[in-house]
């Protein structure tokens, strides 16, 4: 560290938390030099260290002129993208916190907004714990909507939406009926191309995709009305769901002899375990069309599953359910996350389900991003509250 | 190269030094095309209505013809053997509605299909039960000659049933569009659901469908009996309406008329020019690979709906 | 019940998903095969043998056949008459070209073109569905009928335009031709058909049968699960025509011995499908019940009438047939739609209670 420069006693390493500590508090930005002097900075300083750094900033008692505000995300996203692998804020005040958020969602990127240096933290430790999981970079997401549009006929399903999604984080995507969250998914999914826009799974470009080419990367979903195969048993159903890890001689599974029986066990031996964990045991020979509603959907749940999958897209899988059943399946939903670390994109319309158990909200109405944020800030979004949640409570 | 020349250059110098011949093998083709029309917009008018394949339309042409001869034979007069028949195939209408529509009625499309196929069978047995199996003339005062028109052959009974089909078609478009029941109709065919809520009576509509497609099957069996004569085969003259309903979609009125006019000019064209090739009887098949080459561009034919897959 | 049922527990997932996985079920089956093979020989006589048990076998295999493709994988084909065509002209002249060849052989080969065949024209499938597909399988049926009629070479030149199958032993016992005995060829047929239904049940309980179920029940949803649409729908229509066309084979080595392409023309579809939806679409079992339903019902209807002082002159018999025939499969849709496979697990059902009602 070079002494003298204004910025030297605030950047702190700790060396721990693999983090930059960096303290705005009290600091005046108010000319472009001065964003300059403050990057120059840094970089110096990262550039000896070999690696990259999470960035923690605190902002109490930090201004920043309205002209600033431009070539401060200019030089921040480019000190990001070469130093950086994340950045949690805290101490931001209200005002502030707006230009934040605003500017994030133009830009597409995360604006981890928090109160206290302790949720700082916290987050941070989220983080990560999600990189270190799956060794994907946190700043990049496991999976990017880059503005996408769709249309059928005459009707705008989707106008440039754009988000990312993290390793491991439960994903919400909420919205009056019609948003388009469902043609979201199906978007992702590859059933739907979109008329513009791209979709960067695990880093690579996957838009045109087939659905199946789509699957075979991991994703799994369950459908808004439930998509079960109605003549095949719950046994079968979910042994579908493992198809895309079944590698088979045809011959062989004609003789079911060898290798294609062993297989097939292994496969009923997985199967079983998710069985096991979703408490369905009682019914899996049972043919899937004739479940009441409720365990269908678990079923369709199980036959998701059953695919191993490293992002997981969920349609509403409580709808019409009673409380008891919501919890179990919000249960069910973290344990998958928990356990198995799974990313998950969810379609909810259950506010309470919504706001207990996601990490992270988008609010959509009439196929546009109207809102993005943690749960708490969503709730008092006053354009989300205006288009979907009624009066403030 | 003989085999290339034969195929792409040959019959159409053929169709450009003879073309008075060329015109008649049109004009035939035409009239089977709208032959061929007749039958599909029976089809056409169930599917409109109750979303039913209706496999046994080329089985009630023949019953509507066998039930006609049968009766003209036995020295009934012509106007009253009409009647009597369209009264059978109204009450054949509500014996379907009754004893095969109504307990199928929430089954996949399929199964539907599937009991259309079982219906052809029992009435081809049925009817040549009551009425006998043997190839029946049908007389309807339209000698079976040909005439001249501007140096081209025309045939008397080809023409009246070129027309007729064209006049039933006109008609039955109209009512389509312009009447009460015909705009209930079309309401059923989008969704019985909400016909139903809106007081549409969906088991007299039923009724009334089938009872529609068995006239115009009253017609075809006409024109198809006094052609070739009342036979069993008149049964797979269902079968070939199948390619006529493929081109021109499931559920339109104006389709069937095209798709059959395609069919039969092509068809005719076909045999004609490029039969005697391949040692002829073309016919038999060039239909069905003209509708699946189309299919494969075009899924939901020339005027079919295109059906958007929702999940 | 006659045996009980209840008690036998499974410990290891293999034993769970046997084909029997009640004991006494795999008894009764393996008696049944033995009675089957053993018994018609010694005491059924030449018209049982050749006019109902040898028809059952061969159009069993066609029923397995169309199953597969309609009842397992939901692809509705009306060109079973041409897929059997094919493997018949395609036997014929396999072992007319290599007499040497063993006849059971040229079973599997005429199964395999005719196997080329059906996948030729099951590629519309990818974009047709339900009803249309039909009409595409309607244009496989003319024009492989049209094609065996039309080019003499199908019929190596013959003037009757008929084909007939040349005699051929199999370990020394002649099995095709004119001095084939019924019992030789009963005993080929059954074991061909207990061969391929044991391949078809593997095939079905397994990775390819699930993949066909799913595209017959949701074929969206299966596509964004991860089945491919294109492959599986064409796999089923490789095996399926494979299995028609050994029937085919057989229909003419076996069965008939010599045949014109009348033989299988569009009503022979119709009677399969017949066959398939009053058995059991997606069953097994299904397929050999439907089988024997449609052969035995001409036999019930020329004898039994008359015995109950009924005569029914022969032109009126084929006309109640049909009327029979349609009235059936009526009833079965309308009653059961899952067919006579499915009234027999109903029975079991119902036996394992009797005799309380539930």
């Amino acid at each position: 560290m070079t002494p003298g420069g204004r910025f030297w006693d605030r950047l702190r390493f700790i060396e721990a938390l693999e983090t930059l500590d960096v303290d705005f508090s009290k600091l005046a930005f108010s000319s472009k030099e001065d964003v300059d002097e403050f990057y120059d900075e840094v970089d110096r300083l990262l550039q000896g260290t070999s690696r990259r750094w999470y960035f923690l900033v605190n902002y109490a008692g930090c201004t920043i002129a309205e002209d600033v505000w431009d070539h401060f995300g200019e030089r921040g996203k480019h000190s990001n993208i070469t130093h950086g692998l994340g950045t949690v804020r805290f101490g931001v005040s209200a005002p502030m916190r707006e230009t934040i958020r605003a500017r994030a969602m133009l830009a597409q990127f995360r604006a981890n907004v928090f109160e206290t240096r302790e949720e700082a933290l916290a987050a941070l430790a989220e983080l990560r714990k999600r990189r270190v999981v799956t060794g994907v970079s946190s700043t990049e997401g496991l999976l990017q909507v880059q503005d996408v549009a769709v249309r059928f006929g005459g009707i705008q399903a989707l106008r440039g939406v754009s988000f990312e999604v993290q390793t491991g984080e439960i994903f919400s995507m909420i919205g009056p009926n019609g948003a388009g969250k469902t043609s979201m998914l199906n978007v992702i999914s590859g059933f739907y191309r979109p008329e513009r826009g791209r979709i960067v799974f695990k880093g690579e470009d996957r838009t045109n995709l087939k659905a199946y080419e789509v699957a075979e990367l991991g994703v799994a979903r369950t459908f808004q009305n439930v998509a079960l195969f109605k003549g095949m048993s719950v046994l079968d159903n979910i042994m579908t769901g493992r198809l895309l890890k079944m590698r088979g001689s045809f011959l062989l599974d004609a003789l079911w002899w060898g290798p294609a029986r062993r297989q097939e066990l292994e496969h009923r031996a997985a199967v079983e375990r998710i069985i096991d964990f979703l408490e369905i045991e009682a019914i899996r020979k049972a043919p899937a069309g004739r479940l009441p509603y409720g365990l269908q959907k678990r079923v369709e749940l199980a036959r998701a599953l059953a695919a191993e999958p490293t992002l997981l897209l969920l349609d509403e899988p409580m709808a019409g359910m009673n409380v008891e059943e919501k919890e179990d399946i919000a249960r069910f939903i973290l344990d998958i996350n928990d356990e198995w670390g799974t990313t998950i994109i969810l379609i909810e319309h259950d506010m309470g389900v919504v706001m207990d158990i996601s990490s992270h909200v988008l609010v959509l109405d009439y196929g546009a991003k109207i809102a993005e944020g943690s749960p708490g800030e969503v709730r008092t979004d006053p354009a989300v509250v205006r288009a979907y949640l009624g009066e403030p409570q | 190269m003989e085999l290339l020349y034969g195929v792409f250059v040959g019959p159409f110098r053929d169709m450009l030094t003879a073309p008075t011949f060329l015109v008649e093998v049109l004009i035939g083709g035409i009239a089977a095309g709208l032959m061929y029309s007749l039958v599909a917009l029976g089809f056409v008018l169930i599917f409109k209505a109750s979303g039913v394949f209706n496999f046994a339309q080329g089985v009630m042409v023949l019953f509507a013809a066998l039930t006609l001869v049968g009766l003209m034979e036995r020295g009934v007069p012509i106007p009253f053997a009409l009647a009597l028949t369209m009264l059978i195939m109204v009450a054949l209408a509500f014996a379907i509605e009754r004893v095969v529509l109504r307990p199928l009625v929430n089954q996949e499309q399929i199964i539907l299909f599937m009991a259309t196929i079982g219906l052809n069978f029992f009435l081809e047995g049925f009817g040549e039960l009551v009425w006998g199996s043997n190839v029946k003339k049908l007389d309807i005062g339209i000698p079976d000659s040909s005439f001249m028109v501007a140096g081209v052959q025309m045939n008397k009974l080809e023409m009246t049933a070129a027309l007729t089909s064209a006049v039933l078609v006109a008609i039955l478009a109209v009512f389509f569009q312009k009447t009460r029941v015909g705009r209930a109709l079309r309401a059923v065919a989008d969704d019985h659901e909400a016909a139903l809520s809106i007081g549409i009576p969906l088991n007299t509509i039923w009724v009334v469908v089938w009872s529609v497609a068995g006239l115009v099957a009253i017609v075809a069996g006409i024109m198809w009996g006094a052609k070739s004569g009342v036979q069993f085969s008149l049964s797979l003259i269902a079968l070939k309406a199948l390619p006529v309903l493929i081109l021109g979609g499931f559920t339109s009125v104006p389709g069937a008329i095209v798709g059959g006019l395609i069919i039969g000019v092509g068809e005719k064209l076909a045999e004609v020019y490029w039969g005697p090739l391949v040692g002829g009887a073309i016919e038999n098949w060039f239909a069905y690979v003209m509708a699946l080459t189309f299919l494969l561009f075009r899924p939901q034919g020339l005027f079919g709906e295109r059906i958007i897959e929702r999940v | 019940m006659i045996y009980r049922e209840a008690g036998q527990f499974k410990t290891t997932y293999a034993s769970d998903q046997a084909v029997f996985p009640i004991a006494q079920d795999r008894w009764v089956v393996l008696l049944l095969l033995l009675a089957a093979f053993v018994l018609p020989p010694l005491m059924a006589n030449e018209y049982w043998l050749q006019a109902v048990l040898i028809p059952f076998l061969i159009y069993s295999l066609a029923a397995i056949g169309l199953n597969l493709l309609t009842g397992y994988a939901g692809q509705l084909s009306l060109g079973t008459g041409g897929f059997m065509a094919a493997g018949a002209y395609g036997a014929f002249k396999i072992t007319t070209a290599f007499p040497g060849l063993n006849v059971l052989l040229v079973f599997v080969l005429s199964g395999v073109i005719a196997a080329l065949v059906g996948v030729v024209f099951g590629v519309p499938s990818l974009r047709i569905k339900g009803f249309y597909l039909a009409v595409a399988t309607l244009a496989a049926q003319f024009f492989l009928l049209w094609l065996f009629n039309k080019v003499a070479w199908f019929t190596n030149y013959a003037s009757s335009g008929t084909i007939t199958a040349p005699p051929r032993t199999v370990l020394g016992l002649m099995v095709t031709g004119p001095a084939a005995t019924a019992t030789a060829r009963y005993l080929t047929a059954l074991a061909l058909v207990v061969l391929f239904a044991a391949v078809a049940k593997n095939l079905v309980r397994g990775r390819v049968g699930r993949s066909w179920m799913a595209i017959r029940d949701r074929d969206i949803a299966a596509e964004i699960i991860g089945v491919r649409p294109l492959r599986t729908k064409l796999l089923a229509f490789a095996i399926s025509s494979f299995y028609c066309g050994v029937a085919g084979a057989e229909l003419v080595f076996l069965y008939l011995g010599s045949v014109e392409t009348l033989a299988f023309d569009i009503n022979l579809s119709f009677l399969v499908l017949f066959m398939v939806i009053i058995g059991g679409l997606g069953s097994i079992l299904g397929s050999f019940l439907g089988a024997a339903f449609i052969v035995l019902v001409p036999i019930f209807l020329t004898n039994v009438p008359e015995k109950i002082g009924l005569g029914l002159p022969v032109a009126l018999q084929k006309q109640v047939e049909l009327m029979v025939f349609g009235g059936l499969i009526l009833f079965f849709l309308i009653v059961e739609p899952n067919g006579l496979a499915r009234l027999w697990q109903i029975t079991k059902e119902k036996l394992r209670l009797w005799p309380f009602p539930h």
